[in-house]
């Protein structure tokens, strides 16, 4: 499979504070990658380098076969950088008009361009608005726009629903999503949820080191279900669980959540048996979910 | 070839956005409208006054008596006086107004993180010259209202315009513009470096007298070195003011080194730089 990013040995050091240490991984064609980690942990400066604003100390980055930051790369690559911002003395569609220009439209060509990736937005209407007259989440939703000026086959978001509302939070979701079979994305944000809606893989950055690096996988011998509630867990639904034929394990991640770990070969009707179990008890439930969420698997796994 | 293609359509699609910030913005038209009411005052009170005392055969002779060792006496030999003060006016004052006129270059850019979007787009090879080419622009604008007006209060005087005026008009722009060339890409340099356009300026303005000092007390030890104060920015003004006509671009080959080696700098100091 063609690697699209390749990381090897990425290192970043500001003065005496280590960013990056010893970084490698490989992100392919399609893939929509979650870049998660807590405050401070690298990344900012992993997208930084990535998107060739900064160069790394030491190790490489390469995208599509050449050095990040490379002109080989204009066109190819998009980004939403955190906190850039527009021009404040030009008006959204002119400053569209002017990167579609930049690569290589032509001026009619660069207007209707900038028109479509306003629309994937929802901010047609924003067009000939100044960045100063847009509030927070609308110049938010122009520098996302912008991202999407021509064909880019490599899309890197920091932080893109921060600050937004949740109906233009899920615009966006819904259009990474759309748009995930033909671009691949790499995203960075503290929203586990919607993170979990939209990638495959996972990096997963503490202190500056890759601490996981998983991809979606349903073919382990290892399943979960995620059970939700509509009353408290207690021991009688716990022991009840617990009998069922092929629960390996079970725990309650909340006060009316509880994570079921079960082998499917000893039990392929695992979540029914869960479902029966339920009903015949008479205790009601809110969800089932198949697998565990992301927030399980990197902060409580079982 | 192909990159050198794309690197001259980028400079031009910035330079032209310059343009527009000129013209189309209200930031623009304020600096239009500055130049102008500065120019105004000038004409007025500097350059009319001043054009009618030149015309006169009494001062002549006392201004010969006076600096006529120094050569300025070639003064008189303009075809309008009105040009000839534009010519010591604006060779005296644009260096300096340049500084403060082009140090926005690249500073807002880097503040506001709209840097981190062109870069994405083009080199940055091309930001540099495609900003330094749109200031250049908009300095030659500049130039060309205030000389038209000049043009105008001479042919007023005069009673018409000659093919004389015009040419000395285009001489004064050329060398103007060429005399900008270092200062503006000395801009670009500073303007690299830093993130907001006063302190640009301020280090513009102390780095060109810490290094004028420096230089000074080491000539004064070693005045076979004293050819070094030869290659700052603008020395080739005090040349510049006794000359006229087209032989004044014998001066032209230093500035346009500066240039080069200023626009390389900023250059290298911008691809070095965090965005």
């Amino acid at each position: 499979m063609n690697a699209i990013i390749q990381c090897q040995q990425l290192a970043k050091r500001f003065g005496s504070k280590t960013v990056l240490q010893q970084l490698s991984f490989e992100l392919h064609q399609g893939d929509v990658a979650a870049l998660i980690g807590p405050n401070g942990a690298g990344k900012t400066t992993l997208f930084s380098i990535l998107c060739g604003y900064l160069p790394p100390d030491s190790g490489s980055a390469r995208i599509f076969g050449h050095k990040a930051g490379s002109s080989a790369l204009f066109g190819k690559v998009a980004a939403l950088p955190q906190d850039a911002q527009f021009d404040p003395a030009f008006s959204i569609g002119e400053q569209l008009d002017f990167y579609g220009r930049l690569q290589g439209l032509s001026s009619k060509a660069a207007r209707e361009e900038s028109k479509r990736v306003l629309a994937l937005v929802e901010l047609t209407e924003q067009l000939q608005h100044k960045a100063g007259a847009l509030s927070h989440g609308m110049r938010k939703r122009a520098a996302i726009a912008q991202a999407f000026i021509g064909t880019p086959q490599l899309v890197l978001l920091d932080e893109p629903t921060a600050g937004l509302d949740p109906v233009n939070a899920l615009h966006i979701r819904q259009l990474i999503s759309r748009l995930s079979g033909e671009v691949s994305f790499m995203i960075s944000s503290h929203n586990i949820f919607e993170l979990e809606q939209l990638c495959n893989k996972v990096l997963y950055l503490e202190n500056g080191q890759l601490k996981q690096h998983s991809s979606s996988d349903n073919a382990a011998q290892l399943q979960y279900l995620t059970l939700h509630l509509e009353q408290d867990n207690n021991d009688a639904i716990s022991a009840a669980l617990r009998q069922l034929p092929g629960l390996i394990d079970l725990h309650s991640a909340q006060r009316r959540e509880l994570v079921l770990s079960y082998n499917p070969q000893h039990n392929a009707d695992f979540d029914l048996a869960v479902l029966q179990c339920l009903a015949a008890n008479g205790w009601r439930y809110r969800n089932l979910t198949k697998g565990q969420t992301l927030e399980q698997k990197l902060f409580n796994p079982a | 070839m192909a990159l050198f293609i794309t690197t001259l359509k980028h400079c031009g699609l910035y330079a032209g956005f310059e343009l527009r910030r000129l013209w189309l913005t209200r930031r623009g038209l304020m600096t239009l409208a500055a130049t102008a009411v500065l120019w105004f005052f000038l004409l007025r009170y500097a350059i009319a006054p001043a054009s009618d005392l030149i015309g006169s055969e009494g001062f002549q002779q006392m201004f010969r008596d006076a600096f006529g060792a120094f050569g300025l006496s070639q003064l008189f030999a303009w075809p309008a006086p009105e040009l000839a003060i534009y010519w010591i006016l604006s060779l005296m004052l644009l260096p300096l107004l340049c500084l403060f006129f082009t140090a926005n270059q690249l500073c807002s850019d880097l503040e506001r993180g709209t840097l981190r979007l062109l870069a994405l787009r083009s080199s940055r090879l091309s930001i540099v010259l495609g900003r330094f080419s749109g200031q250049m622009l908009v300095q030659s604008c500049l130039i060309l209202l205030s000389l038209v007006a000049t043009l105008s209060l001479a042919a007023w005087r005069e009673g018409g315009l000659s093919l004389a005026m015009l040419n000395a008009a285009a001489v004064i722009a050329v060398n103007l513009l060429l005399v900008l060339l270092p200062f503006t890409a000395l801009m670009s340099c500073f303007s690299a470096m830093v993130r907001s356009s006063r302190l640009a300026v301020s280090l513009a303005i102390v780095s060109l007298g810490l290094v004028f000092v420096l230089l000074s007390s080491f000539v004064f030890y070693f005045p076979d070195f004293l050819f070094l104060l030869g290659y700052m920015p603008g020395t080739q003004v005090m040349q510049l003011l006794p000359m006229q006509g087209w032989q004044t671009l014998q001066y032209a080959l230093l500035p346009l080194l500066q240039t080069l080696v200023l626009l390389s700098s900023a250059t290298f100091l911008l691809t070095r730089k965090a965005l």
